[in-house]
């Protein structure tokens, strides 16, 4: 055990930290205001994305013969904890970077390869997840959509929903059921869709938690090459399951609230509150679970970076983030008091944001769950 | 980072749990609570089997003596390890004369180990002073709370060796991370003990572990074990600089309160007796989190290190 960064990472951090601060415009407070899956900042993310990319700072953790450069898991980590946390100018394309590439470069034909990583690697494709259903949520594999031979197609009729960033999306990461006689997770597979593909019809769901955050995807014989399938037919729950154990280490939300934290404590001393007591408690708190989330998460890191299989600690991990996204959350808006309440106020967008960490990626309570048998070994009934 | 122990780290960690096998446990502890005692014979193996300097070691450090103190306190052990391993050693640079008592001038309540301690590390203004104790310095409290407990006379706060200006800082540093070392290693005894019963306990025809309601309890319980294991780790590694240390004596109180009042509710009837072993540890959770003022003293000590808000 020890616990120092490297000092090559450290110097990593310090430069992407300046090419940050320099990149940023200057209404980038404006601009990320409605999240990652907004307009302003998907449209910004194809801009900056390739700029990273420049640097080879978008995908340093993939191997060097899909564009990467071997980088340690920890510079990944870096890039998450400095870009997500300052409203993740990535935009969508986190996602691309974090586990759709790398799933891709896992289960892909040379073909698929070929196709997608390039581009993944250069910055300028955005990519959407069509996981859950309107009868399949915490419980994925209770899926339906059904997408079924045709020569050299697939016909896919169903819907998917929850979808972020699907409106900007160029391709779907598509979870479907290509046996129509399965049940549970036998029988589903991966298609890589094109989202103009005739038959995609997409509705926004119009949601309290920021606008373009959800919508539902309707598809209606959608013709979708079986070339496009990702991994073997019917066994596509094992392609799922790599790509969910990326997932769910997911954004540093850690990160953004430890970076909102500091802001709120500007903010009380600002206003004269540092000093009082039951405010230092309250800052002082939220930062132990901040702290807390943090190490947590590092522990994820260590494993992958040592190529052990994913464990209930990652499941660990994602308690406790939503544990400090929801304490920030609530904090800024019991510190700043009534003001939080002004539409696009500091402490309103961090709220929303943090609404939806314990929902987003696996409910808690499946992580829970997950905790309980696998960490815990509590008996099953 | 690397969050394996290494081939010294696990030689320890072998080695102390060989030595608590034979010399600790819950049943040794209840006995010498009975008794309000300290545990002379497991201080002395310590000693000779070479624990209680491993912060001082050439090839170990404060992470290795955290470690230990884990250990310790996961097999109820009734010595003052976290103050003597971690908080003499890492103020002082050498070993003191054991046991050790920590507190602060002035403090009326009653001291965890001060009955037997022979040397007492105080928090003075801004120094720290390292008092020898004599007969008649310490009055013995009784305390049903798993800790022989003392109550230091006003005069023995007037003597010993000064530190320097801001050495009492220090002390507390390494005191907020040693009390956190103590309570992870006591709330982790706390779950597995828990964690055990229910897997065993059948009502309604089932094991009581199994229904979700509970599982999710003791989920939540080791998200707090574990945060508090990794930040203690993390902190020691680091020597406990005064943020750290705060962080993770704050986090650490908080999460005491959460390990008590769902290991004891979960446990049922069965928990409150002496009969069972949860209590040789859980009563132990409170004097942890009342140490140093309690955890919203933590929290705004941790405020004043993040955020510098002085008074």
């Amino acid at each position: 055990m020890e616990f120092g960064w490297q000092e090559q990472d450290e110097r990593f951090r310090e430069a992407l930290v300046a090419f940050v601060d320099e990149t940023l415009p200057a209404d980038w407070g404006e601009v990320s205001k409605g999240g990652p899956g907004s307009e302003a900042q998907a449209a910004f993310s194809r801009e900056f994305c390739a700029r990273l990319a420049e640097r080879g700072w978008l995908t340093p953790h993939w191997p060097a013969e899909y564009g990467g450069r071997d980088a340690s898991a920890w510079q990944h980590a870096i890039i998450g904890e400095e870009l997500w946390s300052r409203g993740e100018p990535r935009g969508p394309q986190y996602m691309n970077v974090n586990w759709i590439g790398p799933t891709i470069m896992q289960f892909g034909s040379e073909a698929q390869k070929r196709e997608h990583l390039p581009r993944i690697a250069a910055g300028d494709v955005l990519w959407c997840q069509g996981f859950s259903e309107p009868e399949a949520g915490s419980d994925l594999v209770a899926l339906r959509t059904l997408a079924l031979r045709d020569g050299d197609d697939y016909v896919v009729n169903g819907s998917k929903i929850w979808t972020s960033y699907c409106d900007h999306a160029d391709y779907c990461f598509l979870l479907v059921r290509t046996d129509p006689e399965s049940q549970r997770h036998h029988g589903v597979s991966i298609l890589l869709m094109p989202m103009d593909t005739p038959g995609v019809e997409i509705r926004e769901i119009p949601a309290v938690v920021g606008e373009k955050y959800f919508h539902e995807v309707f598809l209606s014989d959608a013709r979708v090459p079986t070339a496009s399938r990702l991994g073997p037919e019917h066994d596509g729950w094992s392609v799922v399951s790599y790509a969910l154990q990326y997932e769910r280490v997911g954004a540093p939300r850690y990160q953004r609230a430890a970076r909102t934290l500091d802001r709120l404590a500007d903010l009380a001393r600002e206003r004269g509150r540092l000093d009082e007591p039951a405010v230092q408690e309250q800052l002082g708190r939220a930062r132990a679970i901040c702290e807390a989330a943090r190490v947590l998460s590092y522990r994820v890191l260590d494993l992958r970076e040592r190529g052990l299989p994913p464990s209930a600690d990652s499941n660990v991990a994602r308690v406790a983030g939503t544990l400090a996204d929801r304490t920030v959350g609530e904090l800024a808006l019991e510190l700043l008091g009534e003001d939080a309440l002004e539409s696009g106020s500091f402490a309103d967008a961090n709220f929303r944001m943090s609404m939806t960490a314990g929902v987003a990626v696996g409910a808690t309570e499946v992580q829970l769950n997950l905790i309980a048998g696998r960490f815990l070994g509590l008996p099953r009934e | 980072m690397y969050f394996e122990p290494n081939e010294v780290q696990q030689a320890i960690l072998d080695a102390v749990a060989a030595l608590l096998e034979q010399y600790a446990g819950p049943a040794r502890a209840i006995e010498l609570a009975a008794k309000q005692e300290y545990d002379f014979a497991l201080d002395a193996a310590l000693e000779e089997a070479g624990f209680t300097d491993v912060a001082l070691g050439e090839e170990s450090g404060p992470l290795e003596a955290a470690l230990i103190s884990e250990a310790v306190a996961r097999a109820a052990g009734v010595v003052s390890s976290g103050a003597a391993a971690l908080v003499a050693t890492g103020l002082l640079g050498r070993k003191v004369p054991g046991p050790v008592a920590l507190a602060m001038r002035g403090q009326s309540g009653p001291v965890r180990y001060a009955a037997h301690a022979r040397t007492l590390l105080l928090a003075d203004g801004d120094v720290a002073r390292v008092v020898p104790l004599e007969p008649g310095d310490v009055e013995r409290v009784p305390s049903g709370y798993g800790y022989p407990m003392g109550r230091i006379a006003p005069g023995a706060f007037a003597s010993g060796e000064q530190l320097e200006p801001g050495s009492a800082a220090r002390l507390l540093d390494w005191w907020r991370l040693a009390l956190a070392c103590e309570t992870l290693g006591t709330m982790q005894a706390c779950l597995d003990v828990t964690v055990r019963y229910l897997s065993a306990r059948r009502q309604f025809g089932r094991a009581i572990g199994s229904f979700q309601a509970v599982q999710h309890r003791l989920a939540e319980c080791a998200v707090q074990v574990e945060g508090t294991r990794w930040l203690v780790r993390e902190a020691a590694w680091h020597g406990a600089p005064a943020e750290r240390a705060a962080t993770v004596a704050a986090y650490a109180a908080d999460a005491a309160a959460q390990l008590f009042r769902e290991t004891h509710q979960l446990s049922g009837a069965i928990g409150f007796t002496r009969e069972h072993d949860l209590h040789a540890w859980s009563m132990r959770l409170q004097p942890l989190r009342l140490e140093l003022d309690g955890v919203a003293a933590q929290r705004r000590a941790l405020a004043l290190e993040r955020w510098g808000t002085a008074r």
